[in-house]
């Protein structure tokens, strides 16, 4: 099934002259993982704020064509409807902080108590995503004296416990170490699994390379792109987009080793170790 | 900064007083302003003050109370003196103070007037000594108050919380450098005022931010709102809540009828 459509969206913020947005179409299918890559600028951000419906909703600007999340049309529904479907983390953890909760675990039962859901599953919901992100440690802190990671773990939690089933997130990873960031995407990739629908900006393009079924890439406010990872990063007119590819992948295409018996470069490590090992022998 | 560092004077005490749900606190706030000006006499203010007072010792937090009494009587003294020096309607003198002569009608009216600040200041201070801020605004906010003016209110003790440790983290570092941030008020405010527009400025652009997070965690979300906690319950709430309705009753009464 269809669980996110979007046809010839174009959006332009208030009082600026250029579309941020221009004319983008793709489909998602249920329980997809998606990565959104592009330089800075490109738009990724908005893509993303436009599928929970801040763009058009919380910014007004001119919006133009379809955007579908579960069949919700979000240009006529309120954000708090199509908060119901689409969960939204965003980059920065400390602005995510309600900033009304003495704890952590108040502070995940905030969404929780706004959609009135009974106090019994809240508890569960809420011990469920404290274990899932690992911070189960510092539920009675004060959401303020969190690092910038277990804020951005905390700020994750806070989405997943709506249980949304789309989960939008906009670099969630900024503030963790590496093996944090690891962490953070194999939770995030076990959601996918469970059939949650994932569609994630980021940088880190190693990690998108790993984890994501397909990427989107913006160049722009334009979609380049939207293909299988192999597809994309093998691409030889990348660079003009301001997006470098795998560290794996150009090793490989420095050395001309595709992936076996296929057209593209290898992407992950273990792919590439594949693909290497192949020539060697 | 640590005389900022907690805008709110909770103290978390195990008490029966705290164990009193705020909405019955804030009855008996009413209720102190109420009696006073229903029943005028000296007394009447006298005994609500020795109710406050016996409230605020078993509620083990009579210490905190001191800064505050300590500053309305800085006030209220004031107000003695001057009333008792200057009222109009002043003509027995009762002792001379240098050129001056204290009068006993202006001190008489200043010491009701006192009594009654002293009233108001002492049941106020129940409430907020013995009830986390955010605990008063939740029982608000299932009272119908509007989840948003809730919401502001919390968020504004909190954020002013941030700002403050924001501050005191900058400071730090300045101190560290070899800037002048204690010592004379001066130079306290002198290193202060810099810090001002960065933090002040900075939580503004959040606040953007922070609305848009809110937004999609469902704040303006037409569903009627649960809570995480039980609603504070006192198993004697509605017995006091009625006992207050009916000495107001009965104010009434003795002031109507004798
Ligand atoms: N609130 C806003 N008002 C006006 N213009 C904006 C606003 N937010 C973003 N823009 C503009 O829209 C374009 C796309 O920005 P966006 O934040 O979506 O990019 P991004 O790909 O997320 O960048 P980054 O990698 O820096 O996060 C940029 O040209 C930016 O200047
Ligand atoms: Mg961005």
């Amino acid at each position: 099934m269809k669980k996110i459509v979007v046809e010839g969206l174009k959006y332009k913020y208030p009082m600026t002259e250029e579309l941020a947005l221009k004319d983008i179409s793709f489909e998602v299918e249920e329980g997809e993982f998606i990565g959104i890559i592009g330089k800075n600028s490109s738009g990724k951000s908005t893509l993303c704020q436009a599928l929970v419906g801040l763009v058009p909703h919380f910014y007004k600007g001119a919006y133009g064509g379809k955007v579908l999340v579960d069949g919700l049309e979000v240009r006529s529904h309120t954000i708090a409807d199509i908060s119901l479907k689409v969960g939204m983390v965003f980059q920065n953890p400390f602005t995510q902080v309600t900033g009304s909760k003495m704890t952590v675990y108040e502070e995940i039962a905030f969404g929780l108590e706004n959609i009135g859901l009974p106090r019994e599953e809240m508890r569960q919901r809420i011990d469920e995503v404290l274990k899932l992100m690992k911070i189960e440690h510092v539920k009675d802190h004060s959401p303020f004296d969190l690092s910038g990671g277990q804020m951005q773990r905390m700020a994750i939690a806070s989405i997943i416990a709506m249980k949304p089933d789309i989960l939008v997130l906009d670099e969630p990873t900024s503030q963790l170490d590496p093996a944090g960031s690891e962490e953070v995407f194999h939770s995030i990739q076990d959601l996918s699994r469970q059939g949650i629908t994932v569609v994630m900006a980021e940088q880190k393009i190693e990690k998108i390379a790993q984890y994501c079924s397909r990427v989107l890439l913006l160049y722009d406010g334009k979609l380049v792109d939207f293909d299988t990872p192999e597809k994309i990063f093998s691409r030889d007119d990348l660079k003009d987009y301001g997006v470098t590819a795998p560290v794996y992948t150009r090793v490989c295409k420095a050395l001309g080793v595709k992936k076996q018996r296929c057209d593209v470069y290898p992407v992950t490590l273990e792919d590439a170790e594949l693909a290497l090992r192949g020539t060697i022998k | 900064m640590t005389f900022l560092k907690s805008i709110s004077l909770f103290v978390d005490r195990k008490s029966f007083v705290h164990d009193i749900d705020p909405i019955t606190k804030l009855y008996y706030i009413l209720f102190a302003i109420i009696i006073p000006i229903i029943l005028p006499s000296f007394t009447i203010s006298a005994i609500c003050v020795g109710i406050s007072i016996l409230l605020l010792l078993a509620a083990k937090v009579m210490r905190k109370t001191l800064p505050v009494y300590s500053f309305v009587f800085l006030v209220l003294i004031t107000v003695v003196i001057i009333q008792g020096l200057f009222r109009p309607g002043n003509e027995t003198v009762l002792f001379h103070l240098g050129p001056f002569a204290m009068h006993k009608e202006g001190l008489l009216f200043a010491l009701t007037i006192a009594l009654r600040v002293t009233n108001i200041v002492s049941a106020f201070m129940i409430l907020v000594l013995t009830t986390k801020p955010s605990t008063l605004v939740e029982s608000l906010v299932r009272k119908g108050m509007s989840p948003r003016i809730g919401y502001v209110i919390v968020s504004v003790f909190q954020i002013i919380q941030e700002m403050m440790s924001t501050m005191s983290t900058i400071m730090d570092a300045q101190r560290s450098r070899g800037m002048e941030t204690e010592g004379k008020l001066l130079t306290r405010i002198k290193a202060f005022i810099p810090l001002l527009g960065p933090v002040v400025l900075g939580s503004l652009i959040n606040t953007k931010e922070r609305a848009m997070a809110l937004e999609v965690r469902g704040f303006n979300s037409r569903n009627l709102k649960t809570y995480l906690y039980e609603e504070k319950t006192f198993p004697y709430s509605k017995a006091i809540q009625a006992a207050l309705l009916v000495l107001t009753i009965f104010a009434v009464a003795w002031r109507v009828f004798l």
